[in-house]
């Protein structure tokens, strides 16, 4: 052994050194967990969370055109659109539109194909239920989004 | 009551004269009580510190800052099932916890907390702190026998080898310290007491005398009794990877807790004999080089003061929480925390109270110190194989030892030495 790692073992300097790091990760500054019901994580804004259908801010309506490119994109075949002819304004219009929460896998293909920028998949992460009864969504629950459930004693 | 507490406060009598039966008596409840109660304390410190250490959190939610973890956690043992497998042996099953927590306790007995704050100065109480302590390892085995279990018996074969083979070191070390009392003041003593006071008349703690001699010793006892402890990184007995939890694998509920108890006090046990051994127990910092009455003043203000700067962090704390309702009860909780914390430092500084329980306070910091490395060392180091334990136990802690208590021998006795040599050639 040479004189250089003796000397490192004599003094444990591997050990002070292994000691100063954990003495210098109690700083608040390095800690990572956070108090999730308190402190919610703010998500990146290309994070894909609970879809949502847009509607036009002025009238209300929805951006739907039902031109079914959405349903066509989608890998898992989840989204089924429904739409009728109103012969008043020859323009389609929604009859049912479901969005199956519990086989979507987030890929965000459907918000590509949209192309009147009505289906778009927000940074909502809370999208936790209890059972699979809630996790086909509506037009209005697309809409209106959901009540994430908050956290109360 | 009142008056009884102020005219004994006025009367400038030190308590616990040792011998007096009736002091003696209080000493070993207050002890008992204050063991288990830095024991709980201790549970609650590890797991946050430890936490911070790995960047977590730690307990947060049962209580302000997670405070009230401990208390959930001895309610849960204690009303856990108690089980004894269907093969143990029974009576020995029901006896090894109680062994293992008796001879912890036990050990506090020749602990002294101040000049006059002990049970009792026993002449040999090193030895009989050495002895009680050894036969903790006793019950380790009894209850690794009994279990009628793989794990447990090997967790504890383990134990009594590692503890068997670190003794010898940590008791070359001690021997070291006590042949530090005999030179130059010539009065060797093995009493606890005499110890620090022949720190106080030789003007030094050990752990400085001869350097670097004395320092050598002390970290051949500080890494001896960490194994003597088994606790990390040395804590093969209890090894989860390998062994579920050592010997006490087949313990639940309370008889579990009371391994803890007793694992937890018999750590408090060796650090206070490093502390009486090394650290001057009981003596302030600087006693020497800083003396006069200003400074026993300002010294003596120390421990009321660290009581009030620990009530303001609280206190900040408390100020910190999120400000919501469901941390409503936290935050007041925590804030009558500091509010005690600040009126305990206030009857600190109080002139009758400071000077008697500065002794006291002194010692328990340096312990706290110690208890404070032992969480350091489990945070930091990684688990030790059996055959490098055996290796540092054998290799390199026993010849240090050796190599010490020899060189404390010839640098003590140099005169004579040297005059014994000259008269020689003579």
């Amino acid at each position: 052994m040479s004189l250089s790692p003796l000397l490192r073992k004599v003094f444990l300097v591997d050990l002070l050194k292994g000691l100063s790091v954990t003495f210098n990760n109690q700083s608040e500054k390095e800690r990572i967990t956070e108090q999730y019901p308190l402190e919610r994580p703010v998500v990146f804004e290309r994070y894909r969370g609970q879809p949502r259908l847009n509607v036009n801010p002025d009238t209300g309506e929805s951006l739907c055109i039902v031109c079914n490119l959405c349903a066509l994109a989608c890998p898992e075949q989840l989204i089924v659109v429904k739409g009728e002819r109103n012969p008043v304004t020859k323009r389609k219009e929604v009859v049912s539109w479901t969005y199956d929460l519990s086989r979507c896998m987030f890929c965000g293909l459907c918000e590509e194909a949209c192309s009147t920028d009505a289906l778009e998949l927000t940074q909502d992460y809370e999208m936790a239920l209890y059972s699979r009864d809630g996790m086909v969504l509506d037009q209005a629950a697309l809409e209106h989004g959901q009540e994430p459930v908050r956290y109360a004693k | 009551m009142l008056d009884a507490i102020k005219s004994y406060l006025n009367s400038g009598m030190t308590p616990g004269e040792y011998g007096s039966q009736f002091w003696a008596t209080i000493y070993i409840v207050a002890i008992t009580l204050g063991v288990s109660l830095s024991v709980i304390a201790m549970n609650w410190l590890e797991r946050k510190i430890l936490a911070h250490m790995q960047i977590r959190l730690g307990p947060m939610r049962v209580g302000p800052h997670g405070l009230m973890q401990p208390f959930a956690d001895a309610l849960k043992l204690l009303i856990k099932e108690d089980i004894i497998p269907a093969n143990a042996d029974k009576l020995v099953f029901w006896t090894a916890p109680v062994v293992v927590t008796m001879t912890a306790f036990t050990t506090f007995l020749v602990v002294p907390f101040g000049r006059t704050h002990a049970v009792t100065d026993m002449n040999i109480g090193v030895l009989f702190m050495l002895g009680i302590s050894s036969l903790g390892v006793l019950g380790i085995i009894m209850a690794g026998w009994s279990s009628n279990s793989h794990y447990p018996l090997m967790g504890s074969l383990r134990s009594s080898a590692q503890m068997v083979s670190y003794e010898i070191a940590m008791g070359l070390a001690i021997v070291c310290a006590v042949l530090m009392t005999s030179l130059q003041t010539g009065t060797g003593t093995l009493s606890m007491i005499g110890i620090v006071e022949a720190q106080n008349a030789q003007g030094y703690w050990f752990i400085f005398k001869f350097f670097p001699l004395g320092f050598i010793a002390f970290m051949v006892f500080a890494i001896a009794m960490i194994a003597e402890t088994n606790r990390a990184p040395f804590d093969l007995p209890e090894a989860e990877s390998e062994l579920v939890a050592g010997f006490h694998t087949e313990y639940s509920g309370f008889r579990w807790s009371l391994f803890f108890l007793a694992e937890y006090s018999a750590m408090l046990a060796v650090s206070s004999i490093a502390v009486t051994l090394w650290l001057g127990g009981w003596l302030r910092p600087f006693a020497n080089t800083l003396s006069g009455p200003t400074w026993d003043l300002a010294f003596s203000l120390i421990p009321g003061l660290s009581f009030l700067v620990m009530a303001a962090g609280t206190l900040l704390g408390t100020i910190r929480m999120p400000k919501i309702v469901q941390m409503r009860a936290q935050a007041i909780g925590l804030g009558v925390f500091g509010v005690l914390l600040a009126l305990v430092g206030l009857v600190m500084l109080l002139p009758g109270v400071r000077e008697r329980v500065q002794d006291i306070f002194w010692f328990v910091a340096k312990v706290a110190c110690f208890m404070y490395l032992y969480i350091w060392y489990r945070g930091t180091f990684p688990r030790y194989r059996f055959d490098q334990l055996m290796k540092v136990g054998w290799k390199v802690l026993l010849p240090m030892g050796l190599g010490v208590l020899i060189l404390t021998a010839v640098v003590g006795l140099r005169q004579e030495l040297l005059a014994a040599i000259v008269g020689g050639a003579r």
